[in-house]
Formats: structure tokens, C-alpha cells, sequence
């Protein structure tokens, strides 16, 4: 038996990964997850920059994600300068942070992933086919926008964020509406989990390392300590321990690694090391689920995601609250301490860890800056998932196990940046 | 003849207030030189005294939201850049009966929320407008920059007279 599946490049996920696998006399020969997009050379472009433009610059790096960039970069130069946030910078920092993570979850259960289970191409014939489906996906996404826009000014690159704080604050009127809102959506919110738990998750285990932040006293996405599920624990100055970048030939991508060969990050890695610190409702999401750390199916890296969902809706009411309770105050950005300094900025991203590590010189401009991203950190573990998976469906019909491979990657919602298109299948006699 | 003349392009879903009100939106990124002819044209709109019931809107580059901003019209103008073939400031006007939907059914990801998918998407969720049409102009030049190019500034004039008449004619 013979096979070759070159999808080249894979859909609906954010950027170009081919998926090259070779199946001959019944032995997987090649088995490749290929990173194809050129390097973005952000890195360098910090270089020479004062270091409060560095977020505005990173933010860019990514559309979906650009909270989250923007964040990291922001923690790295705050660590870099000694600067103290103050109570309400925390709370709107980390209100902004789950409206991203809402806005991109959503997109990835309702848009990406779900036209699969579904039996559909995309979320156009869905809309057809389910439309009461895709109507609550486009309500909780406007939501989750309108929440960025009204914390940090616009729904997609946050303007009011800057290095201290805030350059703009929400209006009481406007928390109430929101809270509003979020308090509404528990409908949307419950259907989603029970869309979640309707779909027919593939079967397929395979234990690996997760790695995600973690802290105290709540579900960690901004700061904290490294941890993964094999026992280690990392100070964001010791990141490297953890990443341990290296290259391989068929990826632009660096891999990472750490105990193992490979290692996990994004929701499912933060569900099962953070279990704990969910909200109460997120864990009655995660039962609907089947969900119980440690889940060790990566397709549930979207069910994760649907367990986030819920947790962020529930924390962003929470979080308003307590603005609310204290009333929003205009205040300045809380002042830097040094004038010089290196620093490393943690955030749990919706695609997983993210690390933006800087260097700022006595003039305020950056004298270096490395930016890990989660999809790279993932790359070596969809394709030691891939090797497990393709001799348990090596079997199926050539269609059917594309798919399986497909769904796979798309599972990690890897953002890979930019484009689509077609898929090719040969097959040798 | 009732006049509304509003000073603002609202950037929020704005609702009708009657079944004849028309929606004009206005599509595109205006950091993306000549993508921006939409959002000119609105911007324009404001300067002029326009009938009631007529609501101005930049949709900015809505993708996927698209659906949103149509829900509960039945009357609605979209203005975008579109490639035809033509010369570059070229514009035709598109009634009910010419605007054809064609959308990819497959390869969808963030990167492709183009107006024709958007619209479809609408239309599958039979949320399209009874009446929609469009205008849309032949760009020169679609990259950084927020300037329109000499051609298309030369032709928009026309294009807003066209408008204002399609308006007049409904009042």
C-alpha cells in the first residue's frame, strides 16, 4: 500500500504549513508539518526603536493576536524598567486580554473548525446549512470586539495601551453596557458548550509535555512562572531553558523542545496545568466535555478553547465589576524606574505561550529584542502527533485520512500567517 | 424636501428607523490608498445635505461582520474599489438585478473576508437587503499610503452626483 498526502497548504488556519506525508508498502516513510512563510524580521525592525513604540511595531505581527503581542511586549519593557502597574492598569490589561482571547477562540470553534465536524468547506455553505450557528458566532465575536474597542480604542492593534498603563479609560456607561452584554451572552455561552460537546471529537491519545504559565491565584495569562506537566518550573528570565530553539531544513519555523522531543502549548496545555484556577462554570463547561486533566487528545485543544470561552466570559464580568466597585479613575502611566534595562514579557496568548524578551539602552531605544511565538513552539509536536496518527488511519480511504491530518494541525489553530488553497494527492500503484 | 445633514460617518451598526431608510456603507482601508474609495465617498456624503432616512456608514473592511451591518435594512448602497478591467477612475453602478454572489465554498481563513464574501455569507444567512446596489470604481493604486490616486480624486465628483440622485429619486 502506497499513499502520498501533499496538502500544500493547509486551510483555515492563519498562514502557510504544507502537509507532506508518504505512506509506502504499508510504512510511513515521510512524515513532514512544513512551515513555508518567509521570515517577518520584527525582531530586527525593534532594533534602534524607542522602546514605547516596541508595542505598537509587535502588535503587528499579528491580526488576531495583536492584544497579546502588544501585552508580552508591553510586560517586557515594563520588567526591563522597573515599572509598577497600578490595581485598575491590571484589571483593564487583563479585561482587553480575554476579549482577544474571546474574539479569536470564537473564530477558531465556530469558523475554523467547526465547517469539519459539520460536513461543510467553510462558514459560508455553514451559514446555509446552520445558520442560527453561525448568527451566535458572529454576535459573540462582535462582543468580544466591541469589549477590545472599548478597554484599549480599537477592536484589532489596542492604541490606548502603552508602557505604565492606559492612555484612555472606558467610560462607567460603557462598562455597564458591556457587563450587559457579557451577562446576556451566558446563552451563547451555553449553546456554544453544547455545541462543543455534540461534535464527534477524532479518538486519538498521545501523551506529550505541556507547557504553559502559571500562577497562584488564578488562571494565568498574563506574568507568572513557566511550568509543564513533566514536573519543571521557570522564572520568564529562564525561558530559554524551556525553548531550547533550534532548526530543522523543510521549516522557517525554529522548533522547540524541552524534556521530550516536542512539546504542547496553547489551551489545552493551560487547561491541564491550570485546571484548578478555572472558573467554577468553565469546569461545569469542561464535564459537558468529557473534559478531566490530563487531556491528552489534541483535537480537544479546541474543546479547551470552548472551556476558555466560558472562564473569559465569567472573569471579564468579574473583572468589570470590580472597576466598576472601585470606579474608573484617569490616571498616568505608572513611571520607569531605570533608564536602562533587559526584561522578559510573559503572556498566555490563544495559540499558547508567548515571550518577548528585550533590551533597552541608556538612550530608551532597544538594543535587542527575541520573540518566541506559540505556533512555532507547536510545530514539532503536530508532527510527532502526525507520525503517531497516520499508521492508526493509514487504512482509510485517502480522502478521510487527509482530513485526519488536516483536522489535526487545525486543532493547534496555528497562525502561520497568510493564505489557503489547494491540496494535491497522489497516489503511487 | 427634508434635509439631515449629518456631520459624522458613524463607524457603530446603525439600525433603521423605517423600512424605506437606506443604509450607505462605504468599504475599505484608507491606509491602503485607493482601497479607501468607499470611505471617501462617505466622508463626502457629510458635507452634502441629504434626505432623511438616509444613514451614512463606514464599514471600514467589516470580512465576516458584514451580516451585522445589513441586518434589519431592506434599502442599501455599498460603495467599494473594485477591479473590472477598466481605467482607473472608471465607475459603474450595479442595480439589484446585476449584483451576482460568487464565493468560495472552500479555503476560507481570516485573510480572504473579502466584500463578495462577506455578501455571501449574508445571503446564505438570508440576511442580503430587498434592494442593494453597489458602486464600485477601478483603482490605480492599492498600497501604503493614504492618498487617493490623481485619477480616481478626478472621478469621484461624478460618481457622488450619481449618488445623490439614485437618493433623490427614492425620496
Amino acid at each position: 500500500m502506497n499513499k502520498r498526502i501533499d496538502v500544500h497548504h493547509v486551510t483555515r488556519v492563519e498562514g502557510h504549513g504544507n502537509i507532506v506525508v508518504e505512506v509506502k508498502d504499508g510504512k510511513l516513510k515521510t512524515c513532514k508539518f512544513e512551515v513555508v512563510e518567509t521570515p517577518r524580521f520584527f525582531e530586527a525592525m525593534l532594533r534602534g526603536r524607542p522602546y514605547h513604540e516596541a508595542s505598537h511595531i509587535t502588535s503587528r505581527i499579528c491580526g488576531i493576536c495583536a492584544t497579546g503581542h502588544a501585552t508580552a511586549s508591553l510586560r517586557a519593557s515594563e520588567r526591563a524598567l522597573g515599572v509598577e502597574l497600578s490595581e485598575q492598569s491590571w484589571l483593564l490589561r487583563k479585561l482587553t486580554f480575554h476579549g482577544e482571547i474571546l474574539d479569536s477562540h470564537i473564530l477558531h470553534v465556530y469558523m475554523l473548525i467547526a465547517p469539519d465536524f459539520l460536513g461543510v468547506g467553510s462558514v459560508i455553505p455553514l451559514a446555509s446549512s446552520h445558520p442560527e450557528v453561525v448568527m451566535r458566532a458572529l454576535r459573540m465575536k462582535k462582543m468580544a470586539g466591541d469589549l477590545c474597542k472599548i478597554v484599549t480604542g480599537r477592536h484589532t492593534h489596542p492604541i490606548a495601551m502603552t508602557v505604565g498603563g492606559f492612555t484612555h479609560f472606558p467610560k462607567r456607561a460603557e462598562l455597564e453596557e458591556l457587563r450587559q452584554r457579557l451577562v446576556d451572552s451566558r446563552k451563547d455561552v451555553d449553546a456554544t458548550v453544547e455545541l462543543g460537546a455534540s461534535l464527534p471529537w477524532p479518538q486519538f491519545e498521545r501523551d506529550t509535555e505541556y507547557v504553559s504559565l502559571s500562577k497562584p491565584d488564578e488562571y494565568a495569562f498574563i506574568d507568572g512562572e513557566i511550568v509543564t506537566s513533566d514536573g519543571g518550573r521557570y522564572s520568564a528570565e529562564q525561558y530559554k531553558k524551556v525553548t531550547n530553539e533550534y532548526l530543522v531544513e523543510h521549516s522557517s519555523a525554529k522548533l522547540t523542545k524541552h524534556k521530550r522531543d516536542s512539546y504542547m502549548v496553547g489551551a489545552l496545555a493551560r487547561f491541564n496545568n491550570n485546571y484548578d484556577k478555572l472558573h467554577p462554570r468553565a469546569k461545569e463547561a469542561a464535564t459537558a466535555l468529557g473534559m478531566k486533566p490530563k487531556v491528552t487528545n489534541p483535537y480537544l485543544n479546541s474543546g479547551a478553547q470552548v472551556v476558555e470561552i466560558v472562564h473569559c466570559v465569567e472573569d471579564s464580568i468579574d473583572i468589570i465589576d470590580k472597576l466598576l466597585a472601585k470606579g474608573i479613575k484617569p490616571e498616568d502611566p505608572a513611571p520607569v524606574k531605570k533608564v536602562q534595562g533587559e526584561g522578559v514579557g510573559l503572556a498566555e496568548v490563544p495559540r499558547g505561550l508567548l515571550i518577548h524578551h528585550y533590551q533597552i539602552g541608556g538612550d530608551g531605544l532597544m538594543t535587542g529584542a527575541n520573540c518566541i511565538i506559540p505556533t512555532n513552539q507547536n510545530v514539532a509536536n503536530i508532527e510527532l502527533d502526525m507520525k503517531a496518527l497516520v499508521p492508526q488511519v493509514m487504512d482509510k480511504p485517502e480522502d478521510a485520512m487527509r482530513l485526519d491530518l488536516e483536522m489535526l494541525v487545525r486543532a493547534y489553530d496555528p497562525c502561520i500567517s497568510c493564505s489557503v488553497h489547494v491540496m494535491k494527492i497522489e497516489r503511487t500503484a | 424636501m427634508l434635509c439631515s445633514c449629518s456631520s459624522s460617518v458613524t463607524t457603530t451598526l446603525p439600525r433603521p428607523k423605517a423600512t424605506k431608510d437606506i443604509l450607505i456603507l462605504g468599504v475599505g482601508n484608507i491606509l491602503q490608498g485607493d482601497d479607501g474609495i468607499g470611505i471617501r465617498v462617505v466622508e463626502m456624503l457629510t458635507q452634502e445635505c441629504l434626505p432623511s432616512g438616509v444613514c451614512v456608514a463606514d464599514a471600514g473592511t467589516p470580512g465576516l461582520e458584514l451580516p451585522l451591518w445589513l441586518e434589519g435594512w431592506e434599502r442599501v448602497i455599498i460603495i467599494d474599489a473594485v477591479h473590472m478591467g477598466e481605467l482607473p477612475g472608471t465607475w459603474r453602478r450595479f442595480g439589484p438585478d446585476e449584483v451576482r454572489l460568487i464565493a468560495s465554498d472552500k479555503a476560507l481563513s481570516l485573510h480572504e473576508l473579502d466584500l463578495a464574501n462577506g455578501l455571501a455569507l449574508a445571503q446564505n444567512l438570508d440576511m442580503l437587503p430587498k434592494e442593494i446596489i453597489f458602486y464600485g470604481m477601478e483603482p490605480e493604486r492599492i498600497e501604503w499610503g493614504q492618498e487617493l490616486s490623481p485619477a480616481i480624486e478626478a472621478a469621484l465628483p461624478g460618481l457622488l452626483e450619481d449618488l445623490k440622485a439614485e437618493l433623490r429619486k427614492r425620496e
